[in-house]
């Protein structure tokens, strides 16, 4: 599903890599926790695989697709598609409502079906439901809270139905307790849904959570229970 | 990507941002509102210029000149005359209604008389033309029509036996003569004002009452002159006035056209009647005018200026000006909405990058920001066209107060026709589209990554 071959990147004007040639190979269906400390390359690599970030050297294949080789519409529609980002910070637009939110990949999807407002607003609405949120459509998300917030976030990552769901310090903003509905969560749809999960973390709760632990440090992956170094 | 949920989110991002966007827009409401008054102000006062003041309904049409001066000569090496093919070709011209040809006087002639006015017989040496009866026929009914001179009229021998449009010839000065016809003379406005205004002031000679002069008659000798002597016999005729009007000779006196083409045929030559020296075209339309203008300077001819063109090349000198002056403003008013979208792309760099994470094209953004600038333009466009129109109206009231009464004064002054008004409009949108493409070409440029993280 995800393959990384001598992955390196460095930040302009930076003296050394953030990511320092990386092999990763991650299979359908896990559940992997990216664990390392601030600054360690976590999220970098994290929008190296998402097609975030395509200044790399090194080799990125996620889903059948060379990262490197697709141009911005064929990437915007990887993104669009194939992979689901839950970021620390949310990211929610708080002049949409929260379905609009939940939707808002549909504005970008090409074909009919996917502009039917009605499909649309029901998908929104199942996700709602799906993140314990029912009957939030309509409200701001500024009336939420950010347990809430992320639920929120984690339903507009799943609205196209994404093989890939890329997590962020997804518990970077909650409390304990939020922090393990949210953890919860994203162990549901890995179960259920059969998703691909790669959350960047610090918190225990998720790293425990995922199928596989990866450690990073100085943009390296150190060795945990794969093959990966 | 197009639907309502697009619209929708469009509108959101307006109403979110709408301090930024009603700063940006105030520039092209002002520019907008200033092009729509000076532009909405010229079409009016040339319309004024043109239909009322300098009709532009008739053009007259004379052959090009092609003069060179040579020491005291100066060498005409046009042509100086149309003839009736051409006179063919400016009546097939798309927006000409008719065409009235003009025929100058080729042969010297002697006018005499005027002792009833003067107190003694005058006379002097005189140019004439003629035209097309049905120039003017709306102006003097039947008064100026062709007559026939050639023919001998019935004996008489005192002129009430003749009737009221025809003279008791009698070449002899007494005894039996013939009934012939007045031959009907116009004159034009500018010949009595040059003759109350400097000629009779030379000659001590009474002030004349151009509407007293219908009914005049005078005799001129065709083909006479006091500068040299006649080639064929000349011939005279009785004239009698019948109105003054523009379309007479500026300088001489008008006859009908079949008359002045039998005396250049007799006098002159049988060419002599065949060739005209101008032709005035009747438009169908004053808005015909530039297309008949192009199309007869096509056709190797000159329109004769009497003020119109000039008076409408003012007119577009003055709307271009002011026009230049809408569009700097509205030039202007497109960089301030420049900086404007590049402070509203800053202030959302994250939410850019969200959008690009879940799937916008570069092209989406582009998109979504120039939609964006267009609603602003059609808004600030709409507002710009009221604040114009609110302007004129105050204007117009303040001309009808204060400014007195003065010939061809309008109503109004402003002429805010729907087409003006429509691409002001649009221009306000191409103003902010263009204004703000710079920046949502920014915006869309770069990684997500460093937008959501706010680089």
């Amino acid at each position: 599903m995800i393959r990384l071959q001598n992955v390196r990147k460095r930040y302009p004007g930076a003296e050394t890599d953030v990511l320092c040639g990386i092999d990763l190979t991650i299979d359908s269906h896990d559940f992997v926790s990216l664990v390392g400390r601030s600054g360690s390359g976590k999220t970098t690599l994290l929008n190296v695989i998402g097609g975030l970030d395509r200044a790399f050297e090194g080799e990125v294949r996620v889903a059948g697709h060379d990262l490197q080789a697709l141009r911005d519409a064929e990437i915007s529609d990887f993104r669009n598609l194939t992979v689901g980002f839950v970021f620390q910070a949310y990211h929610l637009l708080d002049h949409l409502t929260c379905r609009e939110n939940v939707a808002l990949a549909a504005l970008f999807t090409r074909g009919e079906s996917r502009r039917d407002a009605s499909l649309v607003r029901s998908r929104a609405d199942e996700l709602l439901d799906a993140v314990g949120l029912q009957g939030a459509g309509a409200r701001s998300p500024s009336t939420l809270s950010g347990g809430e917030r992320q639920r929120i976030a984690i339903a507009r990552a799943l609205f196209n139905r994404p093989q890939i769901l890329l997590c962020d310090e997804p518990t970077g903003n909650l409390d304990t307790e939020t922090g393990r509905e949210v953890v919860d969560l994203l162990s549901v749809l890995h179960r259920e849904r059969e998703m691909t999960i790669v959350a960047a973390t610090h918190d225990e709760g998720i790293a425990t959570a995922g199928v596989r632990v990866l450690h990073m440090r100085d943009g390296l992956l150190e060795v945990g229970d794969g093959s990966e170094r | 990507m197009i639907g309502r949920g697009w619209v929708r989110t469009v509108m959101k991002d307006l109403v979110r941002h709408w301090k930024h966007f009603a700063a940006a827009a105030v520039g092209i409401v002002l520019g907008v509102a200033a092009l729509t008054f000076f532009l909405a102000l010229s079409l009016q006062v040339r319309d004024l210029l043109l239909v009322q003041i300098f009709p532009a309904d008739h053009l007259e049409v004379v052959p090009k000149s092609a003069d060179i001066n040579l020491f005291v000569l100066r060498l005409d090496l046009g042509r100086d005359t149309l003839d009736a093919a051409v006179l063919k070709d400016l009546a097939a011209l798309d927006g000409v209604d008719a065409v009235y040809p003009k025929m100058r006087l080729t042969v010297p002639a002697v006018a005499s008389g005027g002792s009833s006015i003067f107190g003694a017989g005058m006379q002097t040496e005189i140019v004439a033309d003629g035209i097309d009866p049905q120039l003017v026929a709306e102006e003097l009914k039947d008064a100026f029509h062709d007559v026939d001179t050639g023919s001998r009229g019935t004996p008489c021998s005192r002129g009430a036996q003749c009737g009221e449009d025809a003279y008791c010839d009698r070449a002899g000065g007494s005894g039996e003569g013939v009934c012939r016809p007045f031959v009907p003379v116009l004159v034009s406005p500018y010949v009595v004002e040059l003759y109350n205004g400097a000629f009779r002031r030379a000659y001590n000679l009474p002030k004349l009452n151009p509407d007293a002069l219908v009914g005049l008659t005078f005799e001129m000798t065709f083909g006479a002159s006091t500068f040299r002597p006649a080639a064929r016999a000349p011939i005279r005729e009785r004239m009698r006035f019948v109105g003054v009007s523009d379309r007479a000779i500026p300088l001489g006196v008008t006859l009908p056209l079949g008359n002045v083409r039998h005396l250049n045929l007799v006098l002159d030559s049988p060419d002599a009647g065949e060739r005209y020296h101008s032709a005035v075209i009747e438009l169908r339309s004053k808005d015909a005018a530039p297309g008949v203008i192009d199309a007869v300077e096509a056709m190797g001819l000159e329109i004769r200026d009497r003020g119109a063109r000039r008076a409408a090349l003012a007119m577009a000198v003055i709307m271009v000006v002011l026009a230049i002056v809408g569009f700097v403003l509205i030039a202007v008013a497109a960089a301030h909405i420049m900086h404007v979208f590049y402070l509203v792309v800053m202030v959302r760099r994250r939410e850019i990058g969200l959008l690009r994470a879940v799937g916008a094209r570069r092209s989406d953004i582009r998109r979504l920001l120039m939609s964006e600038a267009a609603v602003v333009g059609i808004a600030a466009g709409l507002v710009g066209v009221a604040a114009g129109i609110a302007a004129g109206a105050i204007a117009d009231v303040l001309a009808a107060s204060r400014l007195p009464d003065f010939p061809f004064k309008p109503e109004s002054f402003f002429d805010f026709s729907p087409w003006l008004l429509a691409s002001v409009v649009a221009l306000a949108v191409v103003a902010c589209v263009l204004g703000a493409l710079p920046p949502a070409i920014r915006a869309a440029s770069g990684d997500p990554s460093e937008a959501l993280a706010g680089r």
